[in-house]
């Protein structure tokens, strides 16, 4: 049976669910000294956002974590020499429009 | 210094940057003084090279490829999840900055314009495959309680679980197909967020949003991937 914890407003000003819609702005600092000292409080007093802050931090680590997906040095040469080519072949382009115009 | 590094500063936020130098004994201010000089010295840098670029010249394509290419693709492929749709965003990016050079007012940076062309080319690629299914984010998200409880208690801390039941590469799978479902530009929020390290601001001029609709996004894209990886380790999303 989950520990029912009677959190008063009155005491922190916050219900969970605002919690929630405050946790972005404390994870990143962004909060003013009055909302985060209300968000604290309410730390204090309920583990359930203790929890729930804890695995959003772990998400935000979790989805940083990710090696990053590295170019193979083939297909950064295939895509150097298709831009070499498609360049050459629109200078050629050019080169004769302007020989046509010029004849 | 070179170009390299205006994307580097940009990679990692001003916390990281700051959390590094501290430790090494230099004070918040200087941090941001020498941050500031790099950054400034790397916006020079790009303005040289895009006038080159707008002159027409080869080389300096070849140059931004080389400076630019390998975040760029890694953007690409963590939108798409192919590596052979990577490549072509990379090609269409680079054939783009070599012929629309011109249009580029300069009004954001170098870098920024850059990231701008490849979410863009990849989302339209998303749009064109009609590969992506929508997934509803609510079954994922915390509920409450009609008072602003949580509706299931306790909430379960499974922070220290998770890098206990899944080695580094099965939950790098894991998060892979997780972040396939989110919607494409919540996609691109956190890619440019998580894993580039861009501000807010910076996410918000590549995308073309509102940083408050930057923060939206990126905010419910992480309840869901939160509520998203609770149920694979057994527990409730709310």
């Amino acid at each position: 049976m989950p520990k029912t914890i009677n959190i008063s407003h009155s005491l922190n000003n916050k219900t969970c669910k605002e919690m929630t819609d405050l946790v972005l702005g404390y994870v990143n600092n962004q909060l003013n000294s009055r909302l985060k000292r209300d968000f604290e409080r309410h730390l204090d007093l309920c583990p359930d956002c203790v929890s729930f802050l804890n695995t959003y931090k772990k998400t935000i680590q979790a989805s940083g974590s990710f090696d990053p997906a590295e170019m193979p040095p083939r297909v950064r040469d295939n895509i150097l020499n298709f831009l070499r080519k498609r360049i050459r072949r629109l200078a050629t382009l050019l080169l004769y429009l302007i020989s046509q115009l010029a004849g | 210094m070179t170009t390299e590094n205006a994307l580097g500063d940009q990679s990692f936020s001003a916390q990281s940057i700051q959390g590094g130098f501290i430790a090494g004994g230099l004070s918040s201010a200087r941090v941001k003084q020498r941050a500031m000089a790099r950054r400034s010295k790397a916006v020079e840098a790009d303005s040289l090279l895009i006038e080159r670029l707008k002159a027409g010249d080869q080389a300096a394509l070849e140059e931004a490829f080389n400076l630019y290419s390998a975040k760029l693709y890694n953007v690409a492929q963590r939108i798409l999840g192919e590596a052979a749709d990577a490549k072509e965003v990379i090609q269409d990016v680079f054939l783009i900055v070599y012929h629309k050079a011109k249009s580029f007012k300069g009004n954001s940076q170098f870098s920024t314009w850059l990231y701008r062309l490849t979410v863009n080319a990849a989302l339209g690629k998303i749009r064109r495959s009609k590969k992506h299914r929508e997934v509803e984010y609510e079954e994922f998200l915390p509920k409450f309680q009609k008072d602003g409880h949580h509706l299931v208690r306790p909430v379960v801390d499974w922070s220290d679980s998770l890098d206990e039941k899944y080695a580094k590469h099965e939950m790098q799978q894991l998060l892979v197909k997780t972040l396939e479902q989110l919607k494409p530009v919540d996609k691109s929020v956190v890619v440019l967020s998580d894993l580039e390290g861009l501000s807010d601001k910076e996410i918000a001029a590549t995308l073309d949003l509102t940083v408050s609709a930057v923060k939206t996004r990126l905010h419910r894209a992480r309840l869901f991937l939160r509520g998203n990886l609770a149920v694979q380790l057994g527990h409730s999303a709310a």
